[in-house]
């Protein structure tokens, strides 16, 4: 709290460092170690001010928005249209001054920068409003945030960059929603990457910091949704292996990027493995392999060639991922989770062998197959996983593994038409198997 | 470096300053300068007249019979418009082709049902002021249905850019109107 309290006294007693060191009052080394001790405490204090500032800032605009929607009728359309740029205006001064005098300071930057952002949300409404301007939310949200990325850059907010992320998926869900057809999504894309080399710098300055972290996890979020509406427009079928490859690129940067201390998950690389067991549990129906098999006999656009080109980005990003590690043999990972995009694929290529029935709810033997080689994948996962939490010691690991070979015997207790005694053996084979591994990590992590 | 961030912030502030203002500028060029068009508005279902803040409209002019169907493909689509006898606006024939004049209005959608060419015309909300919606909601449902039709808005329309002006009831400008008939 001293870098709050006492900032000016901190601030003058800086300003002297140079000057006792040159009178010999104290070594140079003390006067750098004082500096030091005294940046920390102001780093730590200012975290929790700049929330505050931003979270402040972002009320009082979203009122500035609501008094401004109140849409007053009894103004003519030149004043309305003078005060659509009043607080615009304000805000890009503020922004000036931010940058020129108090560029050092993070409150500032993130309480100028949310003011600018909402100012030019308010400019457009009122216009819209005004002039009668049609349009959807998805118009007016892709405006919006392309006026506002520069501001993420030039303010070094991160905060403002979760925030145009958000922002990225609400466009994509306002376009997915509004049309009955899948509406083109590949904008969503361009936005995302258009914030990528924020992301970049921000590791590079800070990757420990949970902001960096939020921001990655935020992104990776938002491109889950992003390759399902993805799929959905380009209507071709590869869904599957997008979702498998993205799931598995967002494990492997999780583990890669962000390593942590003795055996431990990073929160992005734990969102990938939970994403990558739900693909395989999802996949392990044999439903999945032939119900979503539909081809539109419409002649194809390029737009929706492109977003297939975008789905088969994800495998691909992420089975090199994989093998720049396995090469160079440095990988942490789990190479059965890594296995993911290619055992879809050839899941894949065994469903699209056989001629598909004009009825889709009707399997056929290769969707059989399919499921088949995706149930062994579950299961091979599962017990990989919880060798991994024994070896290492997490029982949080070792339950997940656990949890998917559990999860698979459920889904098969439903679907399949294995015997009672069959099913009922496999129950109790997992269930012991629960038992045995955590009284087993339990005992060992007493005894250490 | 702060001088670089400066000067770069200065292209941003003309690009949020440009985008609204060119907003002002083409509806003003429009409004002042485009051709005037009315059109009758259809009876809603009551309803789903206010979304929002905003009254949605139907148009009369937005349904017509036609011999064969329309077809556009991926094309945009543009109507061209003309004056019935009624002084108000008629579509006359869908186009492929853009159309850069006073008398065409590029459309939102086209369908086809029952020998009736159906479009959807690009304005169709008209904002209102939020303590205005219940009132201006009660008075477009009360002047626009099947049996008493006396609503409909101007359209300035300029080298394809319309410009909804105003919504008249009863041959009031919607404000004059609520204003005139709110109980004191």
């Amino acid at each position: 709290m001293a870098g709050i309290r006492n900032r000016r006294a901190i601030r003058w007693l800086q300003s002297q460092l140079p000057e006792l060191v040159a009178s010999g009052v104290i070594t140079s080394d003390a006067a750098r170690a004082i500096d030091r001790h005294y940046q920390q405490d102001q780093l730590r204090s200012n975290f929790a001010f700049a929330l505050l500032a931003a979270l402040g800032s972002a009320l009082v605009a979203a009122g500035i928005i609501l008094l401004i929607a109140h849409n007053w009728d009894e103004l003519g359309r030149a004043t309305r249209t003078a005060i659509a740029f009043l607080p615009l205006l304000i805000a890009q001064a503020l922004v000036v001054f931010t940058l020129m005098r108090r560029n050092d300071s993070r409150p500032w930057r993130e309480t100028a920068a949310i003011f600018d952002v909402a100012a030019v949300a308010t400019a457009i409404s009122l216009i819209s409003q005004t002039y009668q301007l049609q349009g959807t939310f998805a118009d007016f949200m892709r405006t919006w945030l392309l006026l506002s990325i520069p501001i993420v850059y030039l303010l070094r907010t991160t905060l403002g960059a979760i925030a145009y992320v958000i922002g990225s998926a609400l466009w994509l869900f306002a376009r997915w929603g509004m049309l009955s057809s899948a509406g083109n999504p590949m904008l969503f894309w361009v936005l995302l990457m258009l914030v990528i080399p924020y992301v970049v710098i921000r590791f590079r300055r800070d990757p420990d910091s949970r902001e960096t972290a939020t921001l990655a996890i935020i992104m990776a979020l938002a491109a889950l949704f992003g390759v399902g509406a993805t799929a959905e427009f380009a209507d071709a079928n590869v869904g599957v292996i997008a979702y498998a490859g993205l799931s598995t690129a967002i494990y492997l940067c999780g583990m890669k990027l962000f390593p942590q201390p003795s055996g431990r998950l990073h929160l992005l690389a734990v969102l990938g493995g939970i994403a990558i067991g739900v693909v395989a549990i999802v996949l392990s129906f044999e439903s999945s392999w032939h119900m979503t098999h539909h081809v539109s006999s419409a002649r194809r656009s390029w737009p929706a060639n492109v977003a297939v080109v975008v789905e088969l980005l994800f495998p691909v990003a992420a089975v090199c991922l994989a093998s720049f590690d396995l090469l160079r043999r440095r990988a942490k990972f789990s190479l059965s989770a890594a296995l993911l995009p290619v055992v879809t694929a050839v899941a894949w290529a065994i469903a699209n062998l056989c001629e598909f029935p004009n009825d889709r709810w009707q399997s056929t033997r290769c969707s059989f197959a399919a499921a088949t080689v995706m149930n062994c994948y579950a299961l091979l996962l599962g017990i990989d996983i919880l060798a991994r939490g024994i070896r290492t010691n997490s029982i949080a690991r070792a339950n997940f593994g656990l949890l998917l070979i559990a999860a698979l015997a459920i889904c098969r207790f439903f679907d399949s038409d294995l015997s009672f005694v069959t099913r009922g053996i496999g129950f109790i084979v997992v269930g012991v198997g629960f038992l045995v591994a955590n009284v087993l990590l339990f005992k060992r992590r007493t005894a250490s | 470096m702060n001088m670089l961030r400066i000067l770069i912030f200065g292209v941003v502030v003309l690009a949020q300053l440009a985008v609204p203002a060119a907003m002002v500028w083409q509806r003003e060029q429009t409004l002042n300068h485009g051709r005037v068009w009315k059109f009758r508005t259809a009876p809603v279902d009551p309803v789903d007249v206010i979304r929002g803040r905003y009254i949605a409209l139907r148009f009369a002019a937005e349904e017509f019979t036609a011999p064969t169907k329309f077809e556009a493909g991926d094309n945009s689509v543009y109507a061209v418009l003309k004056e019935g006898a009624d002084r108000f606006a008629e579509i006359d024939h869908l186009t492929t082709e853009a159309v850069r004049t006073d008398d065409a209005v590029p459309v939102e959608s086209v369908w086809w049902s029952g020998s009736k060419q159906h479009v959807r015309l690009p304005f169709n909300k008209f904002w209102v002021a939020e303590a205005n919606a219940a009132a201006a909601e009660r008075a477009y449902a009360e002047n626009n249905r099947r049996d008493n039709q006396n609503a409909y808005v101007t359209v300035r329309v300029r080298d394809g850019d319309a410009a909804l002006d105003q919504l008249y009831i009863d041959n009031q400008p919607l404000s004059d109107y609520l204003r005139a008939h709110s109980p004191r």
